[in-house]
């Protein structure tokens, strides 16, 4: 009776953009003893991860952050609001390929927790409308606010500063000063 | 129930380690690069925060940058200025004292308030960024968190980003050459680069570093730099170390040499 020895090896990497790729390769092969299961599986595993790892090098497509799942007018399809609903099909960017997959943002925010909050805070304590909001990163960014990466969401903070007369300082030069800054 | 009314205790000064303590905790690339030029013009201007009067070169360029970013900001939201509207931008600017006033000589500052116009007239007139060309950012304040190198905060300021390339605006009085500009800037293209990566999760397509020179027929220098390697990465990292290093044991001592001859702490460090 022929013994058939399944192998396959997969391997996901992150890529820039907030998206991965992976790859996988199957192979079957028949053996006529067990005893051959040993050695004929190191010798996949090690043809398999080298024939992975040759092939993963090329990415291929990478989405885009600014711009990848927006339509010609620079704006979002789904709308996805940072007051606004969130249902399962709200994805970004759809896997295209089979291959490359882009996270989706549910709601989930892109950029970091101390930036959320602080565009909260300064929508809540100056009584902002959030439509305008998310109007204001449409018109910059072609997103919506919680789509807006770590950049973009620290100009949005720039700019909802000026927007409530509490602008950041003029810059010095050579005077840097942190990111966050309370309203 | 009887509540003491208590006078809120009153804010201590920071110690010398406290500032030294912060100082570890983030850095700049103008920081990091002063770190490394002169320690001892470091400690004057960080630790004990001398405070000098505001150069004139120094208004010009604040003021040429706050015209351009309202010129890309304009852009941006598809409403572009004017070159009356420019102009009436920089007045206004060259106005704003908030910072600090310049100690002008008789005459001097009418004649750099027109330098300054005439520099940036001439950036404005020979359409260097594409006005159809949407920015990423205008004048955004970045970090990174480089705590998982064992390194401190990266923080900066990218004057433009724009299809993914970096560009930076710097007033300067006579003309760069391409090669010692990548050089003299490594520190802080370097820093721009690793703040793009950390905040976008993309590499960035370029750098370019706009030079507007001070001459009396104004030119514009424009100097392109492919993404930052591996090798200027690590370069930079190892940089961000030595400034950690030094910091622990803080021997500010002088570096003197050609760049003193620009240094505002010159009088101090004859005394000190
Ligand atoms: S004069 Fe030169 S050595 Fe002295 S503090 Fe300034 S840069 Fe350093």
């Amino acid at each position: 009776m022929a013994i058939v020895l399944e192998a396959n090896y997969a391997k996901k990497l992150g890529l820039p953009g907030y998206s991965s790729h992976q790859y996988s390769i199957s192979i079957r092969t028949e053996l006529t003893d067990l005893s051959q299961v040993e050695a004929e599986s190191a010798r996949l595993y090690a043809l398999l991860q080298s024939a992975v790892d040759k092939d993963i090098q090329e990415v291929g497509f990478i989405p885009d952050n600014n711009t990848y799942g927006m339509n010609a007018n620079g704006q979002n399809h789904h709308g996805n609001g940072f007051h606004g609903q969130v249902n399962g099909n709200d994805r970004h960017n759809g896997s295209t390929n089979g291959t490359h997959q882009a996270k989706g943002f549910g709601d989930r925010w892109n950029c970091t927790d101390g930036q959320k909050g602080f565009i909260q805070r300064i929508v809540n304590e100056n009584k902002l409308d959030k439509g305008e909001v998310e109007h204001l990163a449409n018109q910059l960014f072609g997103a919506g606010v919680k789509q807006l990466n770590k950049m973009q969401a620290s100009q949005l903070i720039e700019d909802l500063l000026v927007k409530v007369g509490k602008p950041a300082p003029r810059q010095t030069r050579w005077q840097q000063r942190p990111t966050q800054q309370a309203a | 129930m009887t509540t003491l009314a208590e006078s809120p205790l009153p804010q201590a000064e920071p110690s010398e380690q406290d500032i030294i303590t912060g100082l570890q905790q983030t850095v700049s690339a103008s920081r990091l690069a002063l770190f490394l030029q002169c320690r001892l013009k470091f400690w004057f201007r960080y630790v004990l925060k001398l405070t000098k009067p505001k150069t004139p070169s120094l208004h010009l360029g604040n003021t040429v940058h706050a015209v351009l970013k309202g010129w890309n900001k304009a852009r941006w939201l598809q409403n572009p200025l004017t070159l009356k509207q420019a102009h009436d931008a920089y007045t206004a600017a060259w106005a704003d004292n908030t910072e600090g006033s310049v100690n002008w000589d008789p005459g001097e500052e009418e004649e750099e308030k027109t330098t300054g116009w005439r520099l940036v007239d001439t950036y404005l007139r020979e359409h260097h960024v594409p006005a159809e060309v949407k920015p990423d950012a205008v004048e955004v304040p970045v970090e990174a968190d480089l705590r998982r190198h064992g390194l401190p905060k990266l923080i900066g300021i990218l004057d433009l980003v724009q299809q993914r390339k970096i560009i930076d605006y710097k007033t300067i009085a006579s003309t760069p050459t391409p090669e010692k500009v990548a050089h003299s800037t490594e520190i802080q293209t370097s820093s721009y680069a690793i703040l793009y990566r950390h905040n976008t999760g993309n590499t960035e397509a370029g750098i370019q570093l706009h030079h507007l020179v001070k001459l009396k027929n104004p030119r514009v220098v424009i100097t392109s730099l492919p993404p930052i390697s591996q090798q200027q990465e690590t370069r930079l990292y190892r940089q961000m170390d030595a400034y950690l290093d030094g910091l622990q044991q803080p021997h500010f001592v002088p570096s003197p040499g050609m760049h003193c001859s620009s240094c505002e702490f010159f009088n101090e460090c004859r005394r000190a």
